[in-house]
């Protein structure tokens, strides 16, 4: 690992408002050649912003940029990837209809005569593929390869040509243990050739084992700029909130009696679930863990109704529940509260009162005979988001205007309009901050404390670890461990990815 | 799943893709021109075949520009106007220096296929500008550029057609045929294989799929959305120009009944039923070709089975219905084998 | 201590001096435009002349409220304009083709309704199916239906008008009063109070607005989306269909070309009006001062001999037009 001292990268007083907002507000960023760089900091604290503004996507208002020593104006993409800087980004910046050889050279094609030289590109990228040692098919439609392979077909694009700077985001959110380590293999070879990586990451022990330096961001500004090896975790997490946490999670207390949901043999179209056998028992929390793409969130979205089923039955306290749909779901008590709130979850130009009432509107306190009680539909919401301590407490304004965290507490109020006895978390809390967690964990453990049977489906091992009494772990579309009380470890979670040998690792799903 | 199964699985998704690559088409032609065989003898006749390979190539013309836009993610309802534009403003140009330099047919020829053309990139250039800067849906824009172009169409000609072209114009070239072919097939088919060309071996070609495909990716990576976007309209407009002059050549005179809703409705149930996705980013013009050959055939195949022609757009209406529904169904079931968000 | 607000890329709600600034645009345009005819031509404000745009509105108005329903949803009607001629032709052949002179006003009256909603119910039904089932684009399907529905008017009526269309349909639908109030002005009336009723007041109307904002997130919530749109479209045809039978009685014949640019018409008084083509927003009241502008707008061409071929112009330019405004708007929102 060799860092030579000239900075790469040099940002200084950078800041960028948005409508509204001030997402980055003078913040300095320095980046070493050859140094692996870890940019830390809650969901809304700045790092998408400034990997933004460094990738050329947008100009900042303010500040100093300099790259390779020269100062830095008017940067869009493609001029950044001209000199050398290589964003990979969460969401693909690739065409699902195009071949993955077409998304390599995307932009900067090999032109002779106005027409394109298929053969000089395919030659170079048949190289780049052979050196990196990713299994990626040149000639598959970019659609059609799964999660891993379009993440490993975006980060040859983005080392197409010659790279000076990386810029990774959340990289090993979607890959196997095998392929995270072919990633790291190629960070150290990068790292040798000089480049310069900047990081994002949540995950405690990646950093541990990637980074030379760590910026801390917090609400857009910088925190600190510090030495891996000479921050401690709990420091990191204290500099990241702004506060001591000592609490993460609540204690919970599960009272298991009846089985509440009860599903065997089931398999959805496509695979994602395949010969899957689950129960939850009210007064637990059964949980779900999984690495992103195992068919954690399809069981519970089957269960709710949104996955065509294949094979297999449910039964919701005894009874079969055959062809679930979220209407029928809603009318037998269950509850679904989906991962990606903006597209599943909520009308975002439409006000509080709307969003909270929405499944609940056939119920008599909001409507006799399909006319709305408007008076009794505010008098309810209202009640419900002050006990949620929505602040400002305002049910009229658009949920749009709403943070991560308040949000998810519209989502939640929905759960308190009617009456759930089943609750099917997803992902409960991504994109929000440790504060507003702790409030999401507190409702949950309410629920549980009140007979519901809650089940939690989350990639954040700590988190699911935490909340569950009983943990399921599924890979590949199957459940490959049950675990409960000293058997529910992260190490036997980890460990149980590795049991299933009949499953071929790299197998397209 | 184990790996055999897997296998079987794989090979079994790749002749399922081919299938659709290739798509219905072939088939569907062949049943109709079978039936037709066997039905009525009158549908083989040399007069009948040329007459619909004919119509079959101006629909071809105006069916892959279209398909162009439409790959781009795009909409262009402009054709059927432009067709009637560009037929008036060729034949009134022509006319007119025909009147002034009666001598030199070539020069009334060239300055109304000029300003046929002109015509049609202009509207495709007004199309290109609300479309990729204004932000205008491709829908509503060209709803508008239709309404515009049709009212200054008729304005031009007050509902009568316009004489005056230059025979040769007319006879050796319209209703000509060359080599056993009607002779406007030659420049349709030349067209065409220009933009096969352009789609397949050109930035052009690869960066509208790109667009259509993904356009955060394409803007990410660099393309121009506005450059290449404005550019299928242009070609759009001036492919529907050709078609206009093609069939002015034909007929005889300039009119602005020529072209209209019809063939506009046709140029997309021809685009969709070759194969391109309303989405974008998926389309190619060969299949395109084969099914304006399908839907010209079948028009045929209704008129000399006695099919009342004002029952026509009613099938027309309902295939394009259909087209796409099936066009749905089989993206979803596809986008649910492999994963992707429906 | 709060939990902090992040800052976040959010949609700000716009309650600022601009929005209600925005509010009076329409109406102060309306007005100009008003008296920029005048200035040409002095009829234009003449005491007949604004009834004639008062009655005038009370049509386009039925037609831009129907397809207000559907953009709502975030789709749109471009078949309105051959629905109506379809329900015109088939209400004036049921009721003068096929019933024998001794049948009794009200049953006359009755057939008529009954076909001309029926029909009607037809168009709406294959737009609900194709859109809500099928999950086609609503651009695609009703350009389908629009070719349906107006290749069948065209069978149906031979291409000729239908004459004669009994006198008691004429005096319900058009030439009679209630209170001295025009049947036109009064249809009309009933429809805008009993549609901002639904919109407002309604789980449907509630529904309606909902879907078009986020579909999916209406669906996970429950909310039976397709035979919401599907009513939706069923709605707006039926609404088509009344305004058709008005016309009708007003010109006495059913004529295959009634419908003629209604389609474009009504979709232009809806975007002026300030309904979105992406959905979620819209009402009576802006599809009301829509069809006001739109009516003025022709109305006054009319008076001053504008050629109809440079009315289709001006028509396409304004639906261009009202769409910039509507982009801007959201995307400033």
């Amino acid at each position: 690992m060799s860092i030579r001292n000239e900075p790469l990268l040099s940002l200084r007083g950078i800041s960028k408002r948005f409508p509204g907002v001030k997402a980055l507000d003078g913040v300095d960023l320095e980046v070493r050649a050859g140094e692996l760089h870890v940019l830390f900091g809650e969901n809304g604290a700045g790092k998408s912003t400034l990997i933004n503004v460094i990738a050329g996507t947008f100009a900042p208002d303010e500040g100093e940029f300099y790259f390779l020593g020269e100062p830095i104006h008017d940067l869009h993409p493609h001029r950044a990837r001209m000199i050398g800087i290589s964003p990979v980004f969460q969401e693909f910046s690739l065409v699902p209809s195009l071949t993955v050889e077409q998304n390599l050279f995307l932009g900067r094609e090999m032109v002779s005569y106005g027409m394109i030289n298929k053969r000089a590109m395919r030659q170079m990228a048949q190289k780049l593929i052979a050196d990196l040692g990713f299994d990626l098919d040149l000639h598959r439609r970019v659609g059609e390869l799964s999660r891993a392979h379009q993440q490993m077909a975006e980060i040859a694009k983005s080392l197409l040509g010659e790279v000076k700077l990386l810029i990774l985001d959340e990289p090993t959110a979607s890959l196997t243990e095998r392929e995270t380590g072919r990633l790291y293999e190629l960070i150290a070879t990068l790292k040798a050739q000089g480049v310069g990586i900047i990081y994002v990451s949540h995950r405690m022990r990646e950093i541990r084992a990637l980074a030379d330096r760590i910026t801390v961001l917090r609400d857009g500004k910088l925190v600190k700029t510090t030495d891996a090896a000479a921050t401690s975790d709990s420091e990191l997490i204290e500099l990241m909130t702004g506060r001591k946490i000592d609490v993460l999670f609540p204690t919970i207390i599960h009272q298991p009696s009846g089985v509440a949901v009860d599903i065997e043999n089931l398999s959805v179209r496509g695979n994602r679930v395949n010969g899957v056998n689950f129960q939850a028992r009210s007064g637990e929390i059964t949980g779900i863990a999984g690495l992103v793409g195992c068919g954690k969130s399809e069981l519970v979205r089957a269960i709710y109704g949104l996955e065509p089923i294949r094979d297999g039955t449910i039964r919701l306290n005894d009874a079969p529940y055959g062809c679930p749909s979220p209407h029928i779901s809603i009318q037998k008590g269950v509850a679904y509260f989906p991962a990606d709130r903006v597209a599943e979850g909520l009308a975002l130009s439409r006000p509080i009162r709307e969003n909270a009432s929405m499944a609940a509107l056939e119920l008599e306190s909001f409507s006799r005979l399909g006319v709305l009680n408007l008076a009794g539909e505010s008098a309810r919401i209202q009640q419900i988001m002050n006990q949620l301590k929505l602040r400002p407490p305002r049910i009229e304004s658009a949920v749009g205007g709403l943070s991560g965290g308040n949000r998810q507490k519209v989502m939640l109020g929905r759960a308190l309009t009617r009456e759930f006895s089943i609750f099917l978390f997803d992902e409960p809390t991504v994109g929000i901050d440790v504060g507003a967690k702790l409030e999401v964990y507190n409702f949950i453990a309410g629920l549980v404390e009140n007979g519901a049977a809650v089940v939690v489906v989350s990639s954040e091992l700590p988190e699911v670890l935490a909340l569950s009494n009983r943990l399921y772990v599924m890979h590949h579309g199957r459940i490959v461990a049950e675990l409960q009380d000293d058997q529910k470890t992260e190490q036997n979670v980890l460990a149980s990815f590795f049991k299933d040998s009949s499953m071929p690792t790299d197998t397209v799903q | 799943m184990n790996v055999v199964a897997h296998r079987n699985y794989t090979s079994a998704i790749a002749v399922g893709r081919a299938t659709m690559d290739v798509g219905i088409v072939p088939l569907l032609l062949l049943v109709v021109v079978a039936a037709m065989a066997l039905v009525e003898p009158h549908f083989y006749s040399t007069g009948n075949i040329l007459n619909m390979v004919r119509s079959a190539s101006f629909l071809a013309v105006v069916a892959c520009g279209q398909a162009l836009v439409l790959i781009a993610g795009g909409f262009d309802l402009s054709v059927g106007a432009v067709i009637a534009l560009a037929s008036v403003l060729a034949a009134k140009t022509m006319a007119w220096i025909g009147v002034a330099y009666p001598d030199e047919p070539g020069l009334a020829i060239a300055a109304g296929v000029l300003a046929a053309m002109a015509s049609g990139a202009g509207v495709g250039l007004v199309n290109g500008f609300c479309v990729a800067k204004l932000r205008i849906s491709g829908f509503v824009a060209t709803i508008g550029t239709m309404s515009v172009t049709l009212g200054i169409a008729l304005i031009l000609t007050n509902g009568i057609p316009v004489y005056g072209l230059p025979g040769s114009f007319v006879q050796q070239f319209g209703r000509a045929t060359w080599l056993g072919l009607p002779s406007t097939i030659y420049a349709a088919l030349g067209a065409i294989a220009l933009l096969v060309f352009v789609q397949r071996r050109t930035l052009l070609g690869r960066y509208i799929h790109a667009i259509g495909g993904n356009p955060e990716a394409a803007i990410v990576s660099g393309v121009s959305v506005f450059r290449y976007q404005t550019s299928t309209y242009v070609l759009s407009g001036v492919f529907a120009a050709l078609t206009g002059l093609l069939l002015t050549a034909q007929v005889g005179s300039g009119q602005a009944s020529l072209g209209g809703d019809r063939m506009m409705l046709q140029s997309i149930a021809a685009a969709v039923i070759g194969g391109v996705s309303l989405r974008g980013g998926v389309g190619r013009l060969e299949i395109v070709t084969l099914a304006s050959l399908f839907l010209t055939v079948l028009t045929n195949a209704l008129n000399l089975l006695r099919i009342d022609s004002r029952l026509q757009p009613v099938l027309l209406g309902v295939i394009l219905v259909v087209a796409v529904a099936l066009d749905e169904l089989s993206r979803r079931n596809s986008a649910l084998d492999s994963h992707e968000p429906t | 201590m709060t939990a902090t607000n992040l800052p976040e890329l959010t949609v700000q709600p716009s309650a600022t001096l601009g929005k209600q600034l925005q509010l009076f645009v329409l109406p102060i345009a309306t007005t100009a435009l008003l008296f920029g005819f005048a200035l040409v031509d002095s009829r234009v404000v003449s005491p007949g002349n604004l009834i004639n745009i008062l009655q005038q509105t009370s049509y386009l108005s039925v037609f831009a409220v129907a397809q207000t329903i559907v953009l709502i949803t975030r789709g749109l009607d471009l078949a309105l304009g051959p629905t109506v001629s379809m329900v015109s032709v088939g209400a004036a052949l049921a009721m003068t083709q096929f019933l024998d002179p001794s049948t009794t006003s009200i049953s006359i009256l009755l057939v008529g309704l009954l076909i001309g909603v029926g029909l009607g119910w037809l168009v709406g039904l294959f737009n609900g199916f194709v859109v809500a089932i099928l999950r086609v684009n609503p651009f695609i399907a009703t350009l389908g239906s629009y070719n349906i529905a107006l290749g069948i008017a065209t069978t149906l009526s031979g291409g000729r008008p239908v004459q004669n269309v009994p006198d008691v349909f004429t005096n319900v639908f058009y030439s009679g009063s209630f209170l001295g109030v025009p049947a036109a002005i009064l249809f009309a009336v009933v429809i805008w109070v009993g549609l901002h009723l639904m919109l407002n007041r309604t789980i449907f109307g509630r529904s309606l607005y909902l879907i078009g904002t986020n579909v999916r997130a209406a669906s996970v919530a429950g909310i039976p989306t397709r035979r919401v749109l599907m009513l939706a479209y069923l709605l707006c045809s039926s609404l088509s269909a009344i305004g058709a039978l008005m016309l009708t009685a007003r010109t006495g014949s059913g004529e295959p070309n009634l419908g003629g640019s209604l389609s474009l018409q009504a979709l232009a008084a809806a975007l002026v009006g300030g309904v979105s083509l992406t959905g979620g927003t819209g009402s009576v009241g802006a599809a009301l001062l829509g069809s006001v502008f739109v009516t003025i707008l022709s109305n006054g061409m009319n008076l001053v001999q504008l050629n109809g071929n440079i009315q289709l112009i001006v028509l396409g330019t304004i639906v261009i037009f009202g769409v910039t405004l509507d982009q801007y708007r959201t995307r400033h929102k």
